[in-house]
């Protein structure tokens, strides 16, 4: 997630820019630069530059072979609004948007309850829900499309054991319908065990009094977890957000991987960031790529404040 | 105009090739007059030392003496070559540099062997120092109409008037099979690059299952029909299959081919250039319906339309379908999980009986695609690097050890060629001059991603064969009417 470490590299410039005036002492302050200095001058060589000239590009009908940049004024932002294809993917970019982030929260958070509750083999259970997160998407991507293989794939052989025929030797990646629910399973499959360790923890740092009074007080176990976990934990769930979301408008490297870089069949599993890498590469079109860029650095930012407003909460200091 | 995209499919048999042409080069090292290949240097470096320019060269082969430098090379600079190295290794590559710098003493030729060519070299030409030769392949190349378009490659007229190099009295054109430069490389009449693989595209089935059947290959596509009909009623096999994922074999190889069959030429260059309403011809209504029988009468294997290219076709190759379109490289690429009784071996495309085209036609052509950027320091190193991969003895050294073969004349006479080949190659001489040549994907990237797409929905049934035609005319349609698309014109000469 390319996201994640951009949003690191943000708070590391925003540290740089605004140190908090209290803690810093004379001398503090020519030891944070110095620390900072270096990471911060890479950061603006590498990523701020690079945004600042692709929004340039994105005004331009560039081939990607020369320096002649024709300047092509806002032509292919209007191209990118009538482009089918580009709404297509950008719609399925929604649905993941939509579905990731509450489906795989609500997954975590169980088995996190689950985990914490002293039944037996739950270390052995976290370590295995956790393995995903240790592979890389490419990795998760092939072993998923041997699952969802048509005649030899796990699970058309589970649903025969259960004499599920008509599903005999369907294809999962391979059907319109199908595909892209497929793909966004194996991301949750893959993303569940992160967000649990994740929910552990703070799970643990509850004080238990807390669970103790409102057990005397007659509440029962929903009641708890709803009132007392989910406030507990709500920074931790609202990171989980933020980083589903934005990882969301990503899917990259999961529909390249699983779909075979067609993210097909029928574009029915596409999602922007490869429908601009097809623009750029197979079409040649990289002006016209670049602004899909601009656009979904667009939507991605205006995703991230919108997130980090709507979830802001008044914390509780315990 | 698939081979591009194929070959770099299969970079993960580069292994086992890679093995098989070590072994073969450990074999021939000793004697050194067959072949300059383990120990090249030896020949090369007294040559190059003791005697300056004009005296005699110790070659392995005899080179005429106005064969020698046609270009008037500066053996002073380097040749800079990046290459893709895939399916085929890179150990034919070296060889023919081995070849140019014993050819010219002095000369140094650079073989960079690479996966990503365009990611590699993108930065390269836009910095405006391009390599001098560049083998053009592999999943990322650059698309060749775009390196055309922006005056970024060399017209290779020169090359292709210089008397070739090892074959006595011949210029370089008339040492190559007819029609296997054309597909990829031509572009508005120019040629632009050399294809260094030959490959031949049809239909493959099991000789073994066939002759233990005792089934005969159908001559037309109705008798193909027929015989699917029969295949399916036994119940032991599916008739076909294809490489699901990738449904541009079947939209290249079989429906491109019908579509000549059917309306010959004519309704080929219609396409190609983008006329109005070239989609609506009755010929592709014709092939596309063919096409769409295999779906709508349940001949295509269940299942298949979730399989990659190589799942299908061990599918294939344990039987469980009995046609495959797929071209040449399909026996190097399967090589290591083909059961050793199968036999695998290559037909033409059933036409019809009063189709318009040669109905003995066949896609045979080239792969690999090599070009020379007009804007390198070392054009003429380019031009001789070209000139020396398509020489007989390099041909000859790929056939025998990369078991493919070169499209160059009498290469590969005494070598051993593999029975697939064999096949192809009879289907190619059965086939005469009538070799098929449909560019319509090569010169617009956008009609071959929507025709692969389509093909896709019209096997699986999502798209009856009249609206895949409209679709295809309003894509035609949109690009036709794309100012940024700079327009190609295809012409079919005899």
């Amino acid at each position: 997630m390319a996201c994640r470490s951009q949003c690191f590299a943000l708070v590391l410039v925003g540290a740089c820019i605004f140190p908090e005036r209290s803690l810093v002492k004379y001398g503090q302050k020519t030891f944070i630069f110095t620390f900072l200095f270096f990471p911060v001058v890479i950061y603006v060589v590498f990523v701020a530059v690079p945004y600042v000239t692709s929004m340039a590009v994105s005004f331009t009908k560039w081939r990607g072979l020369t320096m002649n940049l024709p300047f092509n004024g806002i032509n292919n932002f209007v191209k990118l609004f009538n482009d089918p294809n580009f709404w297509n993917a950008l719609s399925h970019n929604g649905i993941a948007l939509v579905v990731l982030p509450p489906v795989i929260i609500i997954i975590a958070l169980f088995f996190a309850f689950l985990f914490t509750q002293g039944i037996r083999g739950a270390g052995f259970f976290r370590i295995a829900f956790f393995f995903p997160q240790v592979m890389s998407a490419i990795i998760v991507g092939v072993l998923w499309s041997f699952v969802y293989h048509p005649t030899i794939g796990m699970l058309n052989g589970f649903l025969g054991i259960f004499g599920i025929a008509s599903m005999q030797s369907f294809p999962w990646l391979g059907d319109t319908s199908t595909v892209f629910g497929a793909i966004l399973a194996v991301t949750v499959w893959q993303a569940v065990g992160f967000y649990m360790v994740l929910f552990i923890t703070g799970m643990e740092s509850i004080p238990p009094h807390f669970y103790e009074a409102a057990r005397l007080d007659g509440a029962n176990s929903f009641v708890m977890f709803t009132q007392i976990t989910v406030p507990m934990l709500w920074e931790a769930i609202r990171t989980a957000i933020i980083f589903l979301a934005l990882g969301a408008m990503d899917m990259y490297a999961i529909v390249m991987i699983m779909t075979n870089g067609s993210g097909g069949p029928s574009r029915a599993a596409d999602v922007v960031p490869r429908y601009m890498v097809e623009a750029a590469f197979t079409n040649g079109e990289w002006g016209y790529a670049t602004a899909m860029a601009v656009v979904l650095m667009l939507i991605i930012l205006v995703l991230s404040i919108l997130s980090l407003r709507f979830t802001r909460r008044e914390t509780v200091e315990f | 105009m698939l081979d591009k995209k194929r070959i770099s499919r299969r970079t993960f048999i580069k292994g086992s090739v890679l093995i098989g042409g070590a072994a073969a080069l450990a074999a021939c090292g000793a004697p050194a007059t067959v072949a300059p290949t383990a120990a090249p240097a030896a020949t090369a470096a007294p040559a190059a030392t003791s005697a300056p320019a004009a005296a005699k060269l110790d070659l392995p082969f005899p080179v005429a003496p106005e064969a020698m430098d046609p270009f008037k090379l500066d053996v002073s600079v380097p040749v800079d070559g990046q290459f893709f190295s895939g399916g085929f290794g890179d150990d034919y590559i070296r060889y023919a540099a081995k070849i140019e710098e014993m050819i010219h003493p002095g000369l140094k030729v650079n073989v960079t062997p690479l996966q990503k060519v365009q990611e590699t070299l993108q930065p390269r030409f836009v910095g405006g120092n391009p390599p001098d030769v560049i083998d053009n392949s592999g999943a990322g190349n650059f698309k060749t109409v775009d390196l055309v378009n922006q005056n970024q490659l060399l017209e290779l007229t020169d090359l292709f008037e210089a008397p070739a190099l090892d074959t006595p009295g011949k210029k370089f054109k008339d040492t190559l099979f007819p029609g296997s430069q054309v597909a990829g490389v031509v572009f508005n009449g120019k040629q632009y690059g050399v294809n260094v693989a030959y490959t031949v595209s049809g239909i493959w089935w099991s000789k073994t299952l066939a002759d233990k059947n005792g089934w005969k290959y159908p001559e037309t596509w109705d008798d193909m029909l027929a015989f699917c009909e029969q295949i399916k009623k036994d119940g032991k096999y599916a008739p076909w299959t294809y490489q699901g994922k990738y449904p541009y074999y079947m939209s290249g190889i079989v429906w491109e081919q019908l579509l000549y069959k059917a309306g010959g030429n004519d309704v080929v260059l219609k396409i190609d250039n983008l006329e109005p309403n070239a989609w609506n011809d009755p010929a592709a209504l014709r092939a596309t319906e063919s096409l769409y029988a295999l779906y709508d009468k349940g001949y295509i294997m269940p299942g298949t339309a979730g399989l990659t290219h190589t799942e299908s076709q061990a599918e294939w190759l344990k039987n469980k379908a009995v046609f495959l379109p797929c071209g040449t490289w399909l026996e190097n690429e399967m090589k290591t999980v083909t059961p050793k009784d199968f036999n695998m071996v290559m037909n033409g495309i059933p036409g019809y009986k009063d189709g318009k085209g040669d109905q003995k036609g066949i896609f045979a052509n080239g792969g690999e695609p090599f070009v020379v950027p007009a804007k390198a320091k070392n054009t003429k190193g380019g031009l001789e690097y070209l000139r020396c991969i398509l020489s007989k003895s390099s041909a000859k050294w790929f056939a025998e050890n990369v078991s493919s073969m070169m499209p160059v004349v009498g290469a590969t006479e005494g070598a051993k060629i593999s029975d697939g080949m064999k096949s192809a190659l009879a289907v190619v001489s059965n086939a005469g001059t009538a070799i098929i040549d449909v560019e319509v994907g090569n010169y617009y990237s956008k009609i071959e991603t929507e025709l692969e797409l389509h093909t896709g929905e019209l096997l699986t049934g999502k798209l009856k064969p009249a609206d895949f035609l409209t679709t295809m005319q309003k894509v035609a349609d949109g690009v036709a009417a794309d100012p940024d698309t700079p327009k190609q014109k295809h012409v079919i000469s005899g």
